[in-house]
């Protein structure tokens, strides 16, 4: 399978969004980032950083829901906004989300089937409705859900680790090569949590699925172990290894992230606090100049 | 499927109806006029007994409401009863025909510019928000002095032009918020197109808000009629609620003893009004949860 080797690559990808009453006029979300998710070894890498760190402006970026302000995001060595026919379907196939919020993905006047049918249909998996069904049941039964309990039911009645299992389950029927997952476990408790985690390390393997796995939470970037790159303030300040950022982090910023996962372990009480004026501080602190001033226009 | 889960939905409708008095006020006293609007051939022609209680001279003028007359008789000798609910009809007709006609560019207008954002969005909010200003009153007193023998189709038309940007605002803004909804971005990595995301993902949610604004433009139109009519500045010969009130204060009919001349075609409007005005609030009340009395009622 040729579409099994395609990578996405990010070239000096910046987005901006007008804001009034900044000194610019605009925010800048994402800063001139680079990167290159490879398929081949299908492998995990995590994207950590804080809310409004650009986390999520960078995976929207990436299932071209948005288009970045400048730079270029490439499929195949393709931009994904300038695709063919052709060329698009086999980006959408291969490139497909997992979103944050289990309750807003559905929409509520439908049965969560639907989902799963809009993707047969549209994909072009079968046209047997038959097939269809078994389609659906073997992929539900692969994110431990039962088809009988789930399958017919309106999203009010699931709950959430269940809603964002059927996400899985059709990224599951869709094998794309690639997963886009923003923050998909934020919103889930810690068992429904660990499960999830544990389906989508199965699938990297089993499928060969890569996955941009994006986080605020750092312990579960340990448990999915893979590549990790630490963002902050729209730029990617750190890459490497999980282990190698988890225990030798360079970054200041990676430092700080790193101290503020609380520890369930009572005799590892946080004892110090972190200085909010400081923190408040450098969060207020104007937007570091990039080293061309060229490219920021200035009223 | 089975006929249970198919009919799921509609119990969910049933039982909103049972739990909003308001909803289910308004919506059984709109019925109740719509069905009397729809009864008024049959109530002329029993009432004429053969012949039409409301043609010109076909009883004594000034009649006194009796068993006969309900509602006693006109200046022209026309049965009052029969004349009112069909003037009811009209009234409805008007704002029915005036309701869709502004809800349908409404809607369009609203998902248009909703959906697509940016300039389209500007230039058709721009439009909308000029039409919104209009003084449509004395603009309809001038358009109707050129009119003359229209009908309801026409007056439809003619109230409508001005009453679209106000359910076309209303939506637009519901669009703005619906759009950036995650189902929406999974509608859209699923290849759906946009039109297949405004038919199937967006209008199924937007349904109440149209109701409403098909509810209010009606109003609008129906109540922008009588205005006309009652200062007699009514296009045409049609007989709505608000000529019979004109032509009550115009007669002094109520010194005459003619009553229900005047009180019936306001009675009728008022019912209508809070009707409509009901379902409103109760819609809103329903899908606005903020706005329910108790948490989870």
């Amino acid at each position: 399978m040729s579409a099994r080797t395609k990578d996405i690559e990010l070239h000096d990808v910046e987005q901006r969004f007008h804001a009034r009453g900044s000194a610019t006029g605009f925010l800048t979300a994402v800063h001139e980032t680079s990167f290159t998710l490879r398929s081949d070894p299908p492998h995990i890498v995590s994207l950590v950083g804080q809310s409004g760190s650009g986390k999520s402006t960078i995976a929207r970026i990436i299932l071209g829901l948005q288009r970045p302000t400048s730079g270029t995001v490439t499929y195949g060595g393709k931009d994904i906004f300038k695709l063919s026919r052709a060329e698009y379907d086999d980006y959408r196939r291969n490139v497909q989300p997992v979103f944050q919020d289990p309750y807003a993905i559905f929409n509520p006047v439908y049965r969560v089937d639907r989902v799963l049918r809009t993707a047969i249909k549209k994909f072009g998996l079968t046209k047997s409705k038959a097939r269809a069904q078994e389609l659906m049941e073997e992929s539900l039964r692969a994110v431990k859900l039962d088809p009988a309990q789930v399958l017919g039911r309106y999203p009010h009645q699931l709950s959430g680790g269940q809603r964002q299992r059927i996400m899985l389950a059709r990224v599951h029927m869709l094998r794309p090569a690639f997963i886009i997952a923003d923050e998909p476990v934020s919103m889930l408790d810690a068992q429904v949590r660990k499960l999830f985690l544990d389906i989508l390390v199965d699938f990297q393997r089993a499928y060969g699925m890569t996955t941009l796995f994006i986080t605020h939470d750092l312990s579960t970037v340990y448990y999915v172990g893979g590549d990790v790159m630490v963002i902050t303030k729209g730029r990617v300040v750190e890459r490497g290894p999980v282990a190698q950022v988890m225990h030798t982090p360079s970054h200041s910023y990676t430092k700080m992230l790193l101290a503020s996962v609380p520890q369930p372990d009572p005799d590892k009480r946080w004892t110090d606090r972190i200085d909010i004026e400081e923190a408040d501080r450098e969060e207020a602190a104007p937007e570091v100049p990039t080293s061309d001033p060229a490219r920021v226009p200035r009223p | 499927m089975t006929l249970q889960s198919t009919l799921r939905p509609l119990r969910g409708v049933a039982r909103r109806l049972r739990e909003n008095w308001k909803l289910s006020t308004g919506l059984v006293l709109l019925i109740g006029l719509i069905l009397l609007a729809l009864l008024s051939p049959l109530i002329s022609a029993a009432v004429g007994q053969g012949t039409d209680p409301v043609a010109i001279a076909a009883y004594q003028k000034w009649l006194r409401p009796s068993p006969d007359h309900w509602f006693g008789t006109d200046q022209f000798g026309r049965d009052l009863f029969a004349m009112t609910i069909g003037a009811l009809r009209v009234s409805l007709e008007v704002g029915a025909i005036a309701g869709v006609l502004s809800t349908v560019v409404g809607v369009i207008m609203a998902f248009v510019a909703g959906y697509k954002g940016g300039a389209v969005d500007g230039t058709l909010s721009t439009i909308t928000d000029m039409v919104l200003v209009v003084p449509s009153f004395p603009l309809l007193i001038a358009l109707s002095a050129y009119t003359k023998n229209v009908g309801i189709v026409e007056l439809g038309l003619m109230l409508a032009a001005f009453s679209w940007p106000f359910a076309a605002r209303t939506i637009r803004s519901q669009v703005l918020s619906l759009r950036a909804r995650p189902y929406v971005e999974l509608a859209k990595v699923s290849k759906l197109r946009d039109l297949e995301i405004i038919a199937y993902e967006l209008l199924p949610n937007m349904l109440p808000y149209i109701g409403v604004g098909f509810a209010s433009s009606a109003l609008g139109a129906i109540f922008a009629l009588v205005g006309l009519e009652v200062i007699g500045l009514g296009p045409g010969e049609t007989i709505d609620l608000g000529k019979i009130i004109f032509s009550a204060i115009g007669t002094g009919a109520m010194t005459l003893g003619a009553w229900p001349m005047f009180v019936a075609p306001i009675f009728l409007l008022t019912l209508l009004f809070a009707a409509l005005n009901l379902i409103n609030i109760g819609l809103e009340e329903v899908y606005n949860p903020r706005l329910r009395g108790v948490a989870g009622a």
